[in-house]
C-alpha cells in the first residue's frame, strides 16, 4: 500500500492541468471581475470527455474512477475555484442522482447529454427555511394524476440558470418530515420555471449561482427519481459523494495558493536572502505542504472507498471538512507570504483567499460535517422531543380520522362556495332528497341543530337548509330534551339516535363526546359554528367558522335545486381516509433477552434517534436491556 | 422408592411428577400437576441431562441413583438453568462430586448468579455446533437463545436421534406413569395444557422458536425429550405443526373468542347477544369468557388457537376494566399477532373503553379490526341489537372470506 495514484491518474492530471493553465488561467481574473460563467471553456471540457468522468461509457461518460474525477476538480480549482465547482456541481450533484437512482428510461434520456457536456446539470435542495435541515423543505409537488404540480423556491443553486437539467427536491407527502420528500428531474424552459439574477458573491465568481422559482410547474410522473419519499435518501447519498468534489475543490484552491506563495517566497528578497530562507516563512510552507498532503490523502482515500462501493460517508465528510478548513488556512498564509502585494486585486492569491471560504459553507457547512462525522462515531443524537411531555395526544378525535378542512378566511359566500364544491366532489347528489322526518338511523343525510342555533324561530333556518340539502332534521340532545325544538326521537348521540348515513351537517353544535359518538360512522361531517375552538371542528371533514344566521341562508341558497327527486336507496360513501399503517420493515430481536429494535422507535437512550436503521447503529451499540452485542440479533419482517 | 422408565436403548427417564403445585412460576394455575423431566444416558460414560425442581428432589435423586446402580456419574449436560430444572444440581454435586458439567457460557453465568456451588466443578463450555462423545453416543449442541431464556440450548444425540429439547415441546400436566405422548390421547387430554404452557411461557419468542425449528429441520429426530410433559416418539409432526402455528402466530382454526368485562351483567348481555347472532349466522365455533373469572393464561392460550377476538368491556374509572386491561397487557407481553378483532364498549357517562382497547390492540402486529365499534350507554338498548347484528354480519363475512 503505497498511497500512490497510478500513472494513468497522473497522465489525466497533466492533461487537465495543461488545459487549465492554457484556457482558464489567463481569463480567471476577468471571469472573477465580471462575474462571468466560462461557457466556452465548459464546452471544451465536454469535448475533452471530462464532464462525465466517473460514469459509464454506455452513457457517454469517461468510465473512469472517482479518483480521476477528484483530480479533475482539483486541477481546475488549482487555477480557478469557480471552474472547479462548475464541474463538481455538474458531475456530483446534477448527474449523480440520475445515474444512481434513475430508471433505465431516465438514464437513457438524460445521462448522455450530461456526461458529454452537451447539457449542464444542477441540484436544487436548499431553501430559505431548509438549509442544513432538509426537514424544513417547503417546495411542494402535488400529485395531479399524470404529473406533479411543483411550487416553491430554491436558493444558492450552483450552475443555476446555466444548467439545463435540475434534480429538485420537493415535499410530496406533507407532515411526515424528511420521509415525505421526493426527487424530481426538472428541465430548464418548462412553463413556470424561472431564475432570479445571479448572486454577487465573495468568491467563486465564475460559477453561476442563483435562485430557482417554481410556479405551477408541471413535472411529468416519469421524472420522479426512485420512489416517492426517497428524496431525502437521494439527497443525502448525493451529498456524500458531492463532498469528495468540494473537498477536491478546496484542495485545488489551496494547492494553487500554496504554489503561488512558494514561488513568490523564492523570488522575494529581504534582508539579503529569499524570504523562504527565513524560518518563519519556511515553517509556514512546511505547515502548508503538510496540510495539503493530509487533505489529499483523506480525499483520495474517500474517493477510493466510494469507487469500491465501501461505506465512505464519514470519510467523505472528514475529507470535505478538513480540506476546506485547511484551504482557509493555506490561502490565508499564502496571502500573508505575499504581504501587501497579495492584498491587491489581480493577484491570484487574493482570489484564492476569497474562493476558499465557500468550501467551508456549501455541501453542508463544516459544522454539519462534524455532526455527520460524530453521528457515525456515536450514532445519531436523539431528536429533541417537540411535543410537550405528558400522555400522547390521541391521533384522532372521537369520530376517527377526518379531513378537518376548516374554512376560516374569506367572506361567508366564499366559504359556502368552497364547501359546496367539496361536498359535490365527495359525490353527494343534491338533486335528490329524503323527507325531513326520515328516522335518523335510516337517513342518508341529516341537518342537525345545536344550542348555537339560538331562538326557536331560527329552526326555520334548519328546516330550509334540510329542504335544500334533501336531508332529514336532527338535533343535539339539549335541543330536543331541554329546548324541545324537535321531538325527543330526533336527537343524535350515543344515548339517542345514531347517524350512519353519508352527510351530517352540524349547525351550532359544539360537539360533546356523547354527540360525537352518535355520528362517528357518518361518511362526511360538516360543521358550522361560530367558535373556532369547538370540538366539532376536530371531528369534522369540513367546517365553516361563522354565524349560523349568516352561513345557513347562503348554504341553503347554494344547495337549493328546487323540487328534490326521491332519493334512491342509500349507497354508503366510503370514507377515503385510511387508518395509518406502519411501513413494512425489519425488526431486530435480541437473542439475549427478546428486546426488539424498531427503527421507527430507535433507541434514544442508546444514542439512536428514531429512524436510524439497525445497520446504521455504531458497532459498539449494545442491547439497551441486556447488553447483547449487535451480532446477537435476529431479524424478522413485519 | 425409585420410579424410572427406559426411553430407548441406553436412555432412561429419571424425572418426577408434582401434583401439589398450584401455580406454575407462581402465576399460572395448575389443576393436573406438572412433570419435571430429566434423563440419564448410560454409555461408556454416564450422563445426566438436566435435573429437576427441588419439590421432587428426593424422587429424582432416587431415580438417578437407581439407574446408575453404583456407577459414577461422569457428566451432567445442563440445557436450561431455570430453577424448576436446575434446582437439584447442588444435590447432584454433593453426591457425585467428580461430575463434569457441560453447558453454555451464559448458563454458567446464571448458575453462579443463582448461587450454585460450582467453583470446584470442572465445567466444559460448549457453543453452537460443538460435539461431544460419551462412547457410542455422540451429541451435538444447538443453542436455543430466548426459547425462552437466553442461555438455553438443546442437545441432539446423533447416534439414536434423541433431541433433548429443554423447555421446547414442554407441557403442563403430570405424566402419571405414561411418559410417552403415544401412551395418552394427547390431542384430547393434553393439547390444551400444551398450548397453555407454550403460549404463556414461550409465546413471546415466536421468531426464536422458528429459528430453532429451522435449525432442527436438518436433523433426523426420532425422540423429543422435553423437560416437561411427555416424550415424543410417534407423530412428531403433529406437535411440530402446532408449534409452527404458535410460533408464527397463525391461528389454528377459525373461531371467535368473545371476552367480556361486565360489572352488573349488561356488557355480558351484549356479549351473549352477539354470540347468539353469530350462531344464527352459522358461526358456532365460539368461546365466551368472563375476563373477571377466567385466569388470563387460559385466555391467552385460546387466543393463540382462534382467529377472531371480540373484546367487550365496561369503562372503569375512565379506563378499561382492570382485568380486561391485564388481558390486553398480557397480549402485548406475549407478542400476540395476526388476529381479527371487534370491539364492544360500555359506560354510563363517559364511554372510553372502546377507544382505549383499540389503542392497546393497535400496539400489536398485524391486527385487523372487523366491523364498527358497538357503543352502549349502560347496556344494550333497542338500537344496540341492530348494531350487534351488523357486527355479527361483519364477523361472519370475514369468516367465509377466508374459507
Amino acid at each position: 500500500m503505497m498511497f500512490q495514484t497510478t500513472p494513468a491518474h497522473e497522465e489525466l492530471r497533466a492533461r487537465i492541468r495543461a488545459f487549465a493553465e492554457a484556457e482558464i488561467k489567463p481569463i480567471a481574473f476577468s471571469l472573477d471581475q465580471e462575474n462571468k460563467f466560462p461557457r466556452e471553456q465548459v464546452e471544451m471540457l465536454g469535448q475533452m470527455g471530462l464532464m462525465g468522468i466517473p460514469y459509464e461509457k454506455e452513457y457517454e461518460g469517461a468510465g473512469l474512477d472517482v479518483l480521476s474525477y477528484a483530480i479533475a476538480v482539483e486541477e481546475l480549482s488549482r487555477v480557478d475555484g469557480g471552474a472547479g465547482v462548475i464541474l463538481s456541481a455538474h458531475t456530483s450533484l446534477g448527474t449523480y442522482p440520475i445515474a444512481a437512482f434513475g430508471n433505465a428510461e431516465q438514464k437513457a434520456k438524460y445521462l448522455p447529454d450530461l456526461c458529454s457536456g452537451r447539457k449542464i446539470g444542477a441540484f436544487g435542495l436548499t431553501e430559505p427555511n431548509a438549509g442544513s435541515d432538509a426537514g424544513g423543505t417547503e417546495t411542494t409537488a402535488v400529485d395531479m394524476g399524470d404529473y406533479y404540480l411543483l411550487n416553491g423556491t430554491k436558493i444558492f443553486i450552483t450552475n443555476g440558470g446555466e444548467a439545463d437539467t435540475y434534480v429538485v427536491f420537493a415535499v410530496t407527502t406533507p407532515g411526515i418530515g424528511t420521509r415525505g420528500i421526493s426527487a424530481l428531474i426538472v428541465e430548464k424552459g418548462w412553463d413556470g420555471f424561472t431564475f432570479e439574477e445571479h448572486y454577487d458573491k465573495l468568491g467563486i465568481r465564475s460559477s453561476a449561482t442563483c435562485q430557482l422559482n417554481f410556479n405551477d410547474v408541471h413535472v411529468p410522473k416519469e421524472n420522479l427519481l426512485g420512489r416517492e419519499g426517497m428524496g431525502f435518501k437521494i439527497a443525502m447519498s448525493t451529498l456524500d459523494g458531492g463532498r469528495i468534489g468540494i473537498a477536491s475543490q478546496a484542495l485545488g484552491i489551496a494547492q494553487g495558493a500554496y504554489e503561488e506563495a512558494l514561488a513568490y517566497s523564492k523570488e522575494r528578497i529581504q534582508f539579503g536572502k529569499p524570504i523562504c530562507q527565513q524560518q518563519s516563512i519556511a515553517f509556514k510552507l512546511a505547515d502548508m505542504a503538510t496540510k495539503l498532503r493530509t487533505a489529499r490523502l483523506l480525499i483520495y482515500s474517500a474517493a477510493e472507498l466510494k469507487q469500491e462501493h465501501a461505506p465512505y460517508g464519514m470519510e467523505a465528510a472528514m475529507a470535505k471538512m478538513y480540506a476546506s478548513d485547511i484551504a482557509r488556512d493555506v490561502t490565508d498564509e499564502a496571502l500573508q507570504i505575499f504581504g501587501g502585494s497579495g492584498y491587491l486585486k489581480g493577484m491570484a492569491v487574493e482570489r484564492f483567499y476569497r474562493d476558499a471560504k465557500i468550501t467551508m459553507i456549501y455541501e453542508g457547512t463544516n459544522e454539519v460535517q462534524r455532526v455527520v462525522i460524530s453521528s457515525y462515531i456515536l450514532g445519531k443524537a436523539a431528536k429533541e422531543e417537540k411535543r410537550p411531555a405528558g400522555p400522547a395526544v390521541p391521533k384522532y378525535g372521537e369520530t376517527g380520522p377526518r379531513k378537518k378542512m376548516i374554512l376560516k378566511d374569506g367572506t361567508a359566500a366564499e366559504k359556502v362556495d368552497k364547501l359546496v364544491a367539496a361536498l359535490t366532489a365527495e359525490g353527494i347528489d343534491f338533486s335528490v332528497g329524503i323527507p325531513a322526518d326520515t328516522p335518523i338511523v335510516e337517513a342518508e343525510r341529516v341537518v342537525s341543530a345545536g344550542q348555537g342555533i339560538g331562538s326557536r324561530e331560527n329552526m326555520k333556518l334548519i328546516e330550509d337548509l334540510a329542504a335544500a340539502a334533501g336531508a332529514a332534521i336532527g338535533s343535539s340532545r339539549p335541543v330536543a330534551e331541554t329546548l324541545k325544538y324537535v321531538p325527543i326521537d330526533r336527537f343524535v348521540g350515543m344515548s339517542g339516535q345514531k347517524f350512519r348515513g353519508n352527510l351530517y351537517i352540524a349547525c351550532g353544535i359544539s360537539g360533546a363526546i356523547q354527540h360525537l359518538k352518535g355520528i362517528k360512522d357518518a361518511s362526511v361531517i360538516v360543521a358550522v359554528n361560530i367558535n373556532p375552538n369547538a370540538p366539532i371542528f376536530k371531528n369534522c371533514d369540513y367546517g365553516i367558522v361563522g354565524d349560523v344566521n349568516e352561513i345557513l341562508p347562503l348554504l341553503t341558497a347554494a344547495l337549493d335545486t328546487g323540487e328534490k327527486a326521491p332519493a334512491p336507496p342509500m349507497v354508503k360513501l366510503k370514507r377515503d381516509i385510511p387508518a395509518e399503517k406502519l411501513p413494512p420493515r425489519k425488526l431486530y430481536i435480541c437473542n439475549g433477552c427478546g428486546y426488539e429494535y424498531d427503527l421507527l422507535k430507535g433507541d434514544p437512550e442508546g444514542g439512536a434517534a428514531p429512524g436510524v436503521p439497525f445497520e446504521g447503529l455504531p458497532a459498539e451499540w449494545t442491547c439497551p436491556h441486556c447488553g447483547e452485542s449487535k451480532d446477537g440479533f435476529i431479524d424478522i419482517e413485519v | 422408592m425409585y420410579n424410572y422408565r427406559k426411553v430407548t436403548d441406553d436412555l432412561y427417564w429419571v424425572g418426577a411428577d408434582d401434583h401439589r403445585l398450584s401455580l406454575f412460576e407462581n402465576i399460572h394455575p395448575l389443576y393436573h400437576g406438572v412433570s419435571y423431566n430429566a434423563y440419564v444416558l448410560l454409555d461408556e460414560k454416564s450422563v445426566l441431562f438436566d435435573t429437576a425442581d427441588w419439590a421432587v428432589g428426593r424422587q429424582f435423586i432416587e431415580n438417578v441413583a437407581a439407574v446408575l446402580d453404583g456407577r459414577p456419574l461422569d457428566f451432567m449436560v445442563i440445557n436450561h438453568v431455570e430453577p424448576d430444572h436446575a434446582a437439584s444440581i447442588g444435590e447432584i454435586l454433593l453426591r457425585w462430586p467428580d461430575v463434569k458439567i457441560i453447558t453454555t457460557a451464559k448458563a454458567v453465568l446464571i448458575l453462579r448468579q443463582f448461587g450454585f456451588a460450582i467453583d470446584q466443578t470442572e465445567i466444559i463450555e460448549v457453543d453452537e455446533g460443538d460435539t461431544f462423545s460419551f462412547g457410542a453416543h455422540e451429541v451435538a449442541f444447538v443453542k436455543a437463545p430466548m426459547v425462552h431464556w437466553p442461555e438455553a440450548m438443546v442437545t441432539y444425540d446423533t447416534t439414536n436421534g434423541v433431541l433433548f429439547s429443554a423447555d421446547a415441546f414442554g407441557s403442563f400436566r403430570s405424566l402419571d406413569g405414561k411418559i410417552f405422548a403415544d401412551e395418552h390421547d394427547f390431542a384430547i387430554d393434553w393439547i390444551d395444557d400444551a398450548r397453555r404452557y407454550y403460549t404463556n411461557i414461550v409465546g413471546k419468542y415466536g421468531p426464536q422458536v422458528m429459528a430453532l425449528l429451522n435449525k432442527a429441520s436438518g436433523l433426523n429426530i426420532r425422540y423429543i425429550c422435553p423437560l416437561h410433559g411427555p416424550v415424543w416418539r410417534k407423530d412428531i409432526n403433529y406437535i411440530l405443526d402446532k408449534y409452527i402455528h404458535w410460533a408464527t402466530y397463525d391461528p389454528e382454526e377459525q373461531g371467535v373468542m368473545i371476552v367480556y368485562a361486565s360489572m352488573y351483567g349488561n356488557t355480558e348481555n351484549a356479549a351473549e347477544i352477539l354470540a347468539a347472532k353469530l350462531a344464527e349466522r352459522g358461526v358456532t365455533n365460539t368461546r365466551l369468557y368472563d375476563v373477571s373469572g377466567t385466569h388470563v393464561s387460559y385466555l391467552i392460550s385460546d387466543l393463540f388457537k382462534y382467529s377472531h377476538l371480540v373484546l367487550a368491556s365496561v369503562t372503569y374509572n375512565l379506563g378499561i376494566f382492570p382485568p380486561m386491561h391485564n388481558f390486553l397487557t398480557d397480549m402485548q407481553s406475549l407478542n400476540l399477532q395476526n388476529r381479527k378483532v371487534a370491539i364492544i364498549e360500555n359506560g354510563s357517562w363517559a364511554i372510553r373503553s372502546g377507544t382505549l382497547m383499540k389503542q392497546q390492540i393497535e400496539k400489536l402486529k398485524h391486527m385487523e379490526f372487523i366491523g364498527d365499534t358497538v357503543t352502549m350507554a349502560s347496556g344494550p338498548q333497542t338500537q344496540t341489537v341492530p348494531e350487534l347484528e351488523l357486527l355479527a354480519d361483519a364477523i361472519a363475512a370475514s369468516f367465509t372470506a377466508e374459507e
